[in-house]
């Protein structure tokens, strides 16, 4: 029988700041070599764990341990975290935070740095680290002009630098695009399989994850692990929906097709044995006859006509870009980083203007509009609500631009209002902004957007880093401003979830170009356009090919169905 | 205040938290020096940086609102093109001492005894530092003709006072305000 | 917004560029010196050509450097010397010990030739200085000049302040751009279309968020950097000191020669046998010089002295 590498018996932890502890009972055996999935929603307790396994607690966060935690041999409460750093290497959720030198060499070496390691053993260690990452090329890159995938695999080759024997991953896709995550996952296993290491990881993005094969999945809520099982056994039971974990969409789908979960292999669509039950059962599933989600017709609210942009005069950020939104769309804009989504959204704000084109505003040309006066027709939110926010008090950070507007006292009180209820912070309303949580800011800043009273939304990543509880609740509000207050919502986003479940259509950008305007099932059943965005396939495209079905409208139906659901509840 | 609190409020504690906030701010003080001016008249602007060791010391003390102020000014003038000029980053780093100390004690209470605290250290601060240190530096250093360095001086802490009194003493309020721990909060 | 700034992340590919962080800052300090050392003009001259020289084998996009070289340094100093003009018109004869008058406006206001000589020797120190900073800063790598500063003997850990702050420096530029552009679209005017007063109030509402974000993120730096290990031993290695080129070892030595003239110059002729003024000048003999007390010539000083007397 082997030795456990970590071992938490009857642990608990309370920061100092808290009245309660946010881990209980935990025990908790994790073997040398094993792969394991830590699994929860924000709040349940994972990252605080990962933190008692690394050292940050009790180095970086007081606070009172209760039980033990033993590390490789070593008991964390009275270890350094400078040896724990020996035999643990922590690769964080925070993948710009966690890059503090200036070049991609210098990053890799931190750790040798800080060991004194002479420059002239460095070198090497640079090199073999680099290349087992796949970043042998960039060591004299900096930064700021890497992807949050590269930055990421700078941060793997970092930790490895003390050669370590465990690897923990705080939300290893939390700050990457579809493809980059998808690229993560598989870099990740090979390194486990290659270097036999155990490898520790925390998401709440379970479908993501296992794209390659874990060995375990601890699920973890309110601080105490609620579930220690094999992957399939996981998707088998009804815990996930219990604890608030998306499944994976095409489980989703064979669960709307009433399929049995027996099958073999259920948590790698791949190796999936699916029985002739249920493939005939999600074949008929699939080709069953429903209502179309109809098109809109209402008249166009923005339209972009041969748009061109550039920063400097050398390179077009944009090139002739043309599109029109219709009032009360739900829109994609996908894309890339530095593909141009990002620069459109400005041209519509009015931040920067179009070198040449014209943009319509709801008839108007908006060469003839202010900043502000473009600002009382679109509201545009930012990706991080704390970027937004001034004032101390919920109320008051709705009511900033009113104020700044002197809008009469009762008209304001009146928008305010409106905005808070609709975003359900109306019985909050005298709160503090500091004691909500990140989903909550969230809501106030869409809020604060509301009380202005523009027609369009652009919200930048709603959901980004957000765990599915409260995707669902930003979804839900920002439907209800849709479909009750008819306003039209832009989504700039990664968040292949969002587009299937609250878009109507996509517009896809590539390279400053724009390569697709169309409905959200056709886009993604697009391979072209999936590579050029820096998408994946989902896995109902995959569920399709293997049932041999057309994807387009295999993926059709499902969104069909979906909102048949929706409009039924 | 014990002690070991006015220790604190001077020297702070330099745990990586502190290197990190300090660096942060020296870089915002970067940023600000060469973006964030508030244009009063033609060619001359009022600079906010000098809100960073307000921010600084109201949450670190004293000695690390004075050390991100001077890197600060520093890296600004690197990367601005400015040219070093020593005789005032040295200037700042003394004015941001006392500037720092009064936004560490107002952070602590948010009282009206500490904000008037808070106004003298200001006034005094930057006296003293663009009055003497200064002053005396630029003679040293470029032999300067003094009575323009004064007036300079003047219009500097003139300035100076007045972004940490009228910006930073409302970002100190909601500093003081948002950071404070919260209980009992109850849905109307 | 539209300086740019000059920061250079990645070592260029000239003889400058690849000298060691510590060469580069050795060099910069005691040019430095050397610079503030004097106000001898054929010492700055000199000086400024090294530095002008440096620039130039740099091989440098001159188009930003000329930018700042008009903007921000000869407006500060024009604007100093009419002012100067205004309030000290006899600023020649304290620094350079004699006053031949070439136009007179009034008593108190005239310009004479020493006037003239004073703010070209003024603006050639600045302009010597302007150039090493910018020499430095063109050569110089942010972690470089962490490392070299290290060399130099500055602790550690004021080193990472150095070398964090360039990191964050470009990141924080964006936030404050982004901050401001959603608050313009809130309504903020920032222009001069608000009275002083507004925009002072305004810029809370700006620089509130930009800090919250830009303090936000210390935990989690401070976090990486603690679970690699930093602040480990009393020392650290720097992968930015690389090994010394062919080159190092020369501008080494020329650095300690240029030290030890700036150390003899200021023994020999600003301590022992001091130049009776500041200011050495060709058409004012030594003997000729007339000594004032520069404390005298301050406004403050003349108002007492005003007062006394009547």
């Amino acid at each position: 029988m082997k030795e456990p590498i970590i071992s938490f018996k009857n642990f608990g932890f309370r920061y100092k700041q808290q009245k309660n502890p946010t881990l209980f009972d935990i025990d908790l055996d994790i073997y040398p070599g094993e792969k394991i999935l830590i699994l929860g929603a924000s709040g349940s307790g994972k990252t605080t764990l990962c933190n008692c396994i690394n050292g940050l607690i009790p180095f970086s966060y007081e606070g009172e341990i209760t039980g033990t935690c033993t590390v490789n041999g070593t008991e964390t409460s009275s270890a350094s975290i400078f040896r724990l750093s020996d035999s643990v290497g922590t690769v964080l959720q925070d993948t710009d935070a966690q890059f503090v030198g200036l070049s991609v060499g210098e990053d890799i070496a931190f750790s040798m740095e800080n060991d004194m390691v002479p420059r002239a053993e460095m070198l090497p260690v640079i090199e073999k680290n680099a290349s087992m990452v796949g970043m042998q090329d960039f060591i004299g890159h900096v930064p700021f002009n890497l992807s949050g995938g590269q930055k990421q695999k700078v941060a793997i080759a970092g930790v490895f630098g003390n050669d370590v024997e465990i690897l923990i991953f705080d939300e290893p896709l939390a700050s990457l695009d579809p493809q980059m995550g998808m690229t993560a996952v598989e870099l990740i296993d090979d390194i486990s399989k290659e270097t036999g290491k155990t490898v520790i990881i925390i998401e709440h993005r379970l479908e993501d994850v296992l794209h390659r094969h874990v060995d375990r999945i601890i699920l973890m809520s309110a601080g105490r692990i609620v579930a220690d099982m094999s992957p399939d056994d996981l998707l088998r039971s009804s815990l996930l929906s219990e604890y608030g974990i998306r499944e994976p969409l095409y489980l989703t789908a064979m669960k709307y097709a009433g399929c049995s979960l027996d099958d073999n292999n259920l948590c790698d669509l791949d190796a999936l044995e699916l029985s002739s039950d249920n493939k005939e059962r999600l074949k008929a599933f699939f080709t069953e006859e429903r209502e179309a989600v109809k098109e809109n017709t209402n008249e166009p609210v923005v339209t972009f006509s041969d748009v061109s942009y550039s920063y400097d005069s050398r390179k077009k950020v944009l090139r002739d870009i043309s599109f029109e939104i219709r009032r009360g769309e739900r829109i994609a804009i996908i894309g890339r980083n530095g593909a141009g989504k990002s620069t459109a959204a400005k041209l519509l704000c009015g931040i920067i203007r179009p070198d040449a084109g014209t943009i319509m505003l709801e008839g108007t040309d908006t060469s003839t509009l202010s900043v502000k006066e473009i600002g009382e027709k679109v509201g545009y939110v930012m990706q991080d609500p704390n970027t937004m926010i001034v004032k101390d008090i919920i109320k008051d950070e709705v009511g900033l631009a009113l104020e700044i507007r002197s809008i009469p006292q009762d008209e304001a009180e009146r928008r305010i209002n409106t905005a808070l209820e609709t975003c359900g912070l109306y019985r909050m309303r005298n709160w503090p902004v500091d004691s909500i949580s990140y989903g909550q800011k969230k809501r106030v800043t869409v809020a604060s957007m509301m009380a202005i009273e523009p027609d369009i939304f652009v919200l930048d990543e709603p959901t980004a880093g957000q765990d599915y509880h409260s995707y669902t609740e930003i979804m839900k509000f920002v439907n209800t401003l849709n479909r009750e207050y008819g306003k039209t919502i832009l989504f700039i986003t990664h968040d292949m979830h969002l587009a299937i479940e609250n878009t109507d259509r996509a517009i896809v950008f590539s390279d400053g170009e724009l390569i697709a305007s169309d409905r959200v099932f056709s886009v993604l059943a697009d391979p072209d356009v999936i590579s050029r965005a820096s998408l994946k396939q989902t896995s109902l495209y995959t569920l399709a090919v293997k049932l041999g079905l057309d994807p387009e409208s295999t993926i059709r139906h499902f969104i069909e169905y979906e909102r048949e659901v929706e409009s039924l509840e | 205040m014990s002690n070991k609190n006015v220790g604190k409020s001077l020297v702070g504690v330099w745990n990586t938290k502190t290197i990190v906030a300090v660096a942060i701010g020296a870089a915002l003080f970067g940023v600000l020096m060469n973006y964030g001016g508030i244009p009063v008249f033609t060619n001359t602007s009022l600079t906010t940086a000098m809100i960073v060791p307000v921010v600084v010391g109201a949450m670190y003390g004293a000695l690390p609102a004075a050390v991100a102020a001077g890197v600060g000014n520093v890296i600004a003038d690197l990367i601005g093109g400015w040219g070093l000029w020593f005789d005032w980053s040295i200037g700042n780093l003394c004015a941001a001492c006392f500037v720092g100390l009064g936004a560490y004690m107002l952070m602590n209470r948010f009282s009206t005894k500490n904000v008037v605290i808070y106004i003298v250290l200001c006034v005094l601060g930057n006296g003293l530092a663009f009055g003497v240190v200064t002053p005396i530096l630029t003679a040293v250093f470029y032999g300067s003709e003094l009575n323009v360095t004064f007036i300079q001086a003047i219009y500097g802490s003139l300035s100076n006072i007045l972004v940490e009194v009228v910006v930073g003493l409302p970002v100190l309020y909601l500093l003081s305000k948002r950071t404070a721990a919260r209980t009992n909060l109850e849905e109307e | 917004m539209n300086n740019k700034l000059i920061i250079n992340y990645t070592p260029g590919p000239t003889m400058m560029h690849k000298l060691t962080g510590f060469t580069k800052v050795f060099l910069f300090a005691v040019m430095s010196a050397a610079i503030i050392s004097t106000f001898d003009i054929r010492l700055l001259v000199p000086l400024l050509i090294i530095n002008v020289i440096e620039i130039v084998s740099m091989k440098p996009d001159y188009k930003p450097i000329v930018v700042m070289f008009a903007i921000t340094f000869v407006t500060v100093t024009l604007v100093g010397n009419i002012m100067l003009f205004f309030v000290s018109p006899g600023v020649g004869l304290t620094n350079v010990g004699a006053e031949h008058v070439i136009w007179r406006i009034s008593d108190k206001l005239y310009l004479s030739k020493e006037f003239l000589w004073y703010i070209f020797v003024f603006f050639i120190k600045r302009t010597a200085s302007f150039a090493s900073v910018i020499a430095f800063a063109l050569a110089t790598t942010p972690s470089e000049f962490a490392s070299g500063l290290n060399k130099c003997g500055l602790n550690y850990k004021i080193c990472t302040i150095v070398s964090l702050a360039y990191r964050t420096i470009p990141d924080i530029a964006n936030d404050f751009i982004n901050i401001r552009n959603s608050m313009m679209m809130r309504g903020v005017e920032l222009s001069k279309k608000a009275s002083v007063g507004k925009r002072l109030k305004n810029t809370v509402l700006i620089l509130v968020p930009l800090i919250f974000t830009a303090f936000g993120k210390v935990g989690n730096i401070a976090n990486a950097m603690d679970l690699r290990g930093y602040g480990k031993h009393k020392k650290r290695t720097w992968y930015a000191e690389h090994e010394k080129t062919r080159w190092d070892p020369v501008i080494r030595a020329l650095t300690v020669l240029l030290l030890a003239l700036t150390l003899y110059y200021i023994i020999r002729y600003r301590i022992i046998d001091p130049y009776p003024v500041d200011y050495w000048c060709p058409w004012v003999p030594r003997e000729e010089i007339q000594q004032t007390n520069a404390i005298d010539t301050l406004f403050i000083i003349k108002w007492i002295k005003r007062l006394k007397g009547e």
